[in-house]
């Protein structure tokens, strides 16, 4: 008969009382500070205001570096990183994805036209019949962010001088695409305990319809352009106070009964 | 119970109608804050403005602005304590946010 692989009971019980000092427990008591690590993560925001000074390139090797330790689906590491660091090519980065949604933006947000106008009427409609397609990519914050870089209000890489893209190995187990959160994720860390800013942008998804550009970065089957981070040294001190956020309700189902935390 | 009615489906909120979508609810202490301007700057809705005399210029929400996300990004780079976003964004119907609480700064547990 084959040995079961499985810990059996008095297997564990000698585990539990010989690795005391291994499996060096913290103990965190209730109310308790935040510890060095909990505290990055309360601090961490989104910067999208840099300065012009260049990153050295051995903190971007670091960053990376960390990412390359992340947690992936089957250990598939469905991931391919692209570092741009190029202000030309940055530039035509951003001008590409302005230029789509000057396209786009007139199309879509209806709120341009006068109320009560035929094409705002139209436009609505249109929108809202997209809206079923695509309810993600069309979600009205994207949508009112569309118009504000149509407009140059806002920008798609923020002149940052370094740009990462995290490339998606479509091939990868499962769900890839969570896989380029967690690794995204480590690199983001890293570069905030780096004195770094940095800020991901969704709208880079937009380079992959440019097929030069996409060929040019190796953004062929199986990859594609999944997400990007920008990193900078930011303007100002980000992390200067902890932030309110909405909570969010928590089912907690124990001894048989449901409570509701938030 | 379905968590959205068959009507709730198909509505796509409207952008601008204050019934329909609420960006924000930023409140600034004008005594506190000193116009250094940083909310401003990075603020990524683009929602924010400076006015007044020169010298005493302060941050305001600019009128009728529809890019406010609640990243609270302006609290977290004030360093006067003076400006804060207290809602959540919130689009009726299809979008409707749900099960969400009051809003927190981080709580020890
Ligand atoms: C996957 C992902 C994509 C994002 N894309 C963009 C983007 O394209 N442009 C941008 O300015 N911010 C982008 N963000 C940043 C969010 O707006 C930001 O995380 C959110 O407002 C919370 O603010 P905080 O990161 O400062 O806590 C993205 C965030 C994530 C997680
Ligand atoms: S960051 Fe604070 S002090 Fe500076 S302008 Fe904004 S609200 Fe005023
Ligand atoms: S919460 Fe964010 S989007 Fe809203 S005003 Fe503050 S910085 Fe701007």
């Amino acid at each position: 008969m084959a040995r079961s692989n499985a810990l059996e009971a008095e297997d564990l019980e000698q585990l539990e009382q010989n690795s005391g000092s291994a499996s060096a427990i913290r103990e965190t008591p209730p109310g308790a500070d935040w510890n060095p690590i909990e505290e990055a993560f309360l601090r961490r925001r989104s910067v999208r205001k840099y300065k012009t000074r260049q990153v050295p390139a051995h903190l971007i090797r670091r960053m990376l570096e960390i990412g390359r330790f992340a947690p992936s689906q089957g250990n598939s590491q469905a991931w391919k990183f692209v570092v741009v660091r190029d202000k030309k090519l940055i530039e035509r980065m951003e001008q590409y994805c302005v230029d789509e949604f000057k396209k786009m933006s007139p199309a879509l947000d209806y709120t341009l036209y006068p109320q009560g106008s035929l094409r705002r009427w139209f436009t609505r409609l249109k929108a809202r019949l997209l809206n079923r397609l695509d309810h993600n990519m069309l979600h009205p914050v994207p949508m009112t962010v569309l118009t504000s870089i149509a407009e140059g209000r806002f920008a798609v890489f923020h002149k940052a001088p370094t740009v990462i893209l995290l490339l998606v190995d479509r091939r990868g187990v499962g769900c890839p695409e969570i896989d380029i959160g967690i690794v995204g994720t480590n690199i983001v860390m890293a570069a905030q305990s780096l004195g770094l800013g940095t800020c991901w942008i969704g709208f880079s998804k937009f380079l992959n319809k440019n097929k030069e550009m996409a060929a040019q970065f190796g953004a062929e089957w199986p990859y594609e352009i999944s997400e990007a981070i920008t990193v900078g040294y930011p303007i100002g001190d980000p992390a200067q106070n902890h932030i309110s956020r909405q909570t969010h309700e928590i089912a907690w189902w124990e001894d048989g009964q449901k409570e509701v935390f938030y | 119970m379905a968590l959205l009615n068959f009507a709730q489906r198909q509505h796509l909120p409207i952008w601008d109608d204050p019934r329909e979508s609420i960006y924000h609810d930023v409140v600034i202490d004008t005594q506190a804050c000193d116009g250094c301007k940083l909310c401003v700057v990075v603020c990524p809705g683009n929602a924010l403005e400076l006015v007044g005399e020169k010298g005493a210029k302060k941050s305001r929400v600019k009128d009728g602005q529809r890019g406010c996300i609640s990243c609270n990004n302006c609290q977290a780079i004030c360093s006067h304590h003076a400006i804060e976003a207290r809602q959540y964004y919130d689009f009726a119907g299809y979008y409707k946010q749900m099960g969400l609480g009051e809003f927190s700064p981080p709580r020890r547990f």
